[in-house]
């Protein structure tokens, strides 16, 4: 791995903390476990659009398994993990259908990837079919935060762009 | 110009699919479950059912609290037709913020707790579970 890409995937990385950071500081909009902007996700649109799945996993998971270990606790990090890799695989597949374009569609079946990888991951550990309940609501948000990410990295990727060249070396 | 076309098709396809589901799930939360007979509430710790109580029959709110591994706690009210956590001791409270539930739509979650609150209709319970006496003295 080069420097210039060890440095361009570590900036990533950074940034998509930041903003899990400054996202985590907003108290919790509605009381339903699991309902969130995820507006990290921007950053791993931006990546999975312009940069290989290889570099887009890197950067998503250094910034799950960092996030998890500073704002967290370890149960955090499973419902995370579960999250993140269902929706990398599913806007990795849907962004490859859509040949990189229409984000916010891609952003809007992460989102509910996401939320429905999380709903599996509570359904496993409680055991209780009960959280089925939570599907509607999660199904919902997941597609509605989704959509606004989705935008978000539609608008912002021609401010990340131009430092995104460096991961082409 | 074909794959053009593909691409759109499949746009078109996603959204129309994401918009499905967005739809079913709107009906699903706005219309309500029946329920006229009032609730038993059913708490669950570790996926086990550890208590039922008949909402209908708390004409008197009262509290008691559910202990689990490692010193945790969540301390349930019961009202006359409604159940909620008052306090806990989860670190983000979002047992707490969800508030009193009256039907079976949503249940009360404790994620850290791993405590579910759920409510079911009445007539369930009398159908599997008829009216026996206590005890029986001779």
């Amino acid at each position: 791995m080069s420097h210039r890409r060890l440095t361009a995937l570590a900036l990533c990385t950074t940034l998509a903390l930041a903003i899990y950071a400054v996202e985590s500081a907003i108290p919790p909009l509605v009381p339903i476990p699991g309902i969130k902007l995820g507006l990290a996700n921007i950053v791993t649109l931006i990546l999975l659009r312009h940069t290989s799945l290889k570099d887009t996993a890197l950067v998503t998971g250094a910034r799950t398994l960092l996030s998890a270990l500073l704002f967290g606790q370890l149960l955090s990090l499973l419902y995370s993990a579960a999250g993140a890799i269902f929706s990398l695989a599913f806007m990795y597949l849907v962004n490859r259908l859509l040949k990189n374009r229409y984000p916010y569609l891609t952003g809007a079946v992460g989102g509910l990837a996401h939320n429905a990888g999380q709903l599996l991951t509570a359904l496993a550990v409680t055991a209780t079919p009960g959280v089925l309940a939570y599907l509607p609501f999660l199904v919902l948000a997941g597609i509605l935060t989704g959509l606004f990410t989705g935008f978000c990295a539609f608008y912002g990727d021609k401010y990340l762009l131009r430092h995104l060249r460096w991961l082409k070396d | 110009m074909n794959q053009e076309k593909q691409t759109k098709y499949a746009a078109v396809g996603i959204g129309l699919f994401l918009a499905a589901a967005a739809l079913c799930c709107l009906l699903w939360i706005l219309i309500p479950s029946a329920g006229g007979g009032g609730y038993t509430a059913d708490i669950y710790q570790n996926g086990e059912l550890i208590q039922s109580i008949s909402l209908k029959d708390a004409d008197q709110p009262y509290t008691f609290t559910v202990t689990g591994e490692n010193g945790c706690y969540n301390i349930i009210e019961v009202r006359p037709g409604s159940i909620g956590i008052r306090d806990a001791s989860c670190p983000d409270k979002l047992c707490v913020l969800q508030g009193f539930i009256t039907d079976s739509r949503l249940p009360v979650t404790c994620l850290p707790n791993r405590l579910v609150i759920r409510l079911r209709p009445r007539e369930e319970q009398s159908q599997s579970n008829p009216a026996l006496p206590d005890t029986i003295t001779y």
